[in-house]
C-alpha cells in the first residue's frame, strides 16, 4: 500500500506542475502538436 | 510495470499536447487502479511464481477481470467515454487508447497469466510473453521507457513555453525532471520492494 501511495503522490505532484504550463486546451479538438 | 507505463504516458504527452499529463498518467495505470479494490476483495489475486521469492517480476497475477483482453477493452472504453464528455472526443479516444496500452505493455512482461475473456470464461489460453522471467531485462525496458518519455516530454514542454519567459521555462524543466526522477524512483521501489 505504501508503494501505491508513492505512485499516487507522484501523479499528483507531476500533474500539478505540468498543469501550470501553457499546453493547448484539452477541450479543443485541435489535432497534433 | 508501473514506471514503464508512466514513461509511455510522458512520451504520448509530447504528441498529444492537449491531453493533461495527469490524465495520461492516470489512464496508463487505470487497469491497476481498478485492480486494487478487486484485489482487496480477493476477487483478483497475486501469487508468487513457483521457485521464486516474490520479488520484482516473480508474481503470477490473476487479474482475470481487469487484465483480461476484453475486460481491459471495456474499461478503456468507459474511461474514454467519460473523458470525451469532460474534454473532447479526441481526448477521450486518446485516453481510451492509453488505458488499453497498459494491457499491451503488460502482455510483454507478464508470465502467461492474462486471460482473453473476463473471469477466464471458456478456459482459453492465458497470454503473456514473460519478460519478467528476466527481471534485469524487464527493468531495463522500463528504465528506457522512462528515459525516452522524460526526454520527449521535456522537448515538448520547452516548445510550448516562450523563450522570453524564464519562469515557465524553469517550470517546464522541473516538470520533465520530476517525470524522470519519480519514474526512476518508482522503478527502484518496485524492483527492490523496499516499501513492500
Amino acid at each position: 500500500m505504501a508503494f501505491v501511495l508513492a505512485v499516487f503522490l507522484s501523479v499528483v505532484v507531476i500533474g500539478v506542475i505540468d498543469a501550470g504550463l501553457p499546453w493547448p486546451n484539452p477541450k479543443s479538438a485541435k489535432v497534433g502538436p | 510495470m508501473i514506471a514503464g507505463h508512466f514513461g509511455f504516458a510522458a512520451a504520448i504527452k509530447s504528441f498529444e499536447r492537449q491531453t493533461p499529463l495527469w490524465a495520461l498518467m492516470l489512464a496508463c495505470v487505470w487497469l491497476d487502479v481498478v485492480f486494487v479494490p478487486l484485489f482487496l476483495a480477493h476477487i483478483e489475486t497475486i501469487r508468487s511464481a513457483p521457485g521464486t521469492d516474490g520479488g520484482y517480476g516473480t508474481t503470477i497475477i490473476y487479474a482475470d477481470y481487469t487484465h483480461s483482453l476484453c475486460g481491459a477493452l471495456a474499461i478503456a472504453i468507459v474511461f474514454g467515454a467519460i473523458a470525451a464528455i469532460w474534454w473532447s472526443r479526441r481526448t477521450g479516444f486518446v485516453l481510451a487508447a492509453i488505458v488499453f496500452s497498459h494491457w499491451l505493455l503488460d502482455l510483454l512482461v507478464h508470465r502467461a497469466d492474462m486471460p482473453i475473456l473476463p473471469g477466464n470464461v471458456g478456459n482459453l489460453p492465458r497470454l503473456g510473453f514473460g519478460l519478467w522471467r528476466y527481471p534485469v531485462a524487464a527493468a531495463a525496458v522500463e528504465a528506457a521507457l522512462v528515459l525516452v518519455g522524460a526526454f520527449l516530454y521535456w522537448r515538448a514542454a520547452q516548445a510550448t513555453v516562450s523563450s522570453e519567459n524564464p519562469s515557465l521555462r524553469r517550470r517546464a524543466n522541473l516538470s520533465a525532471f520530476l517525470v524522470l526522477v519519480f519514474g526512476i524512483a518508482v522503478l527502484v521501489l518496485d524492483f527492490t520492494r523496499i516499501l513492500g
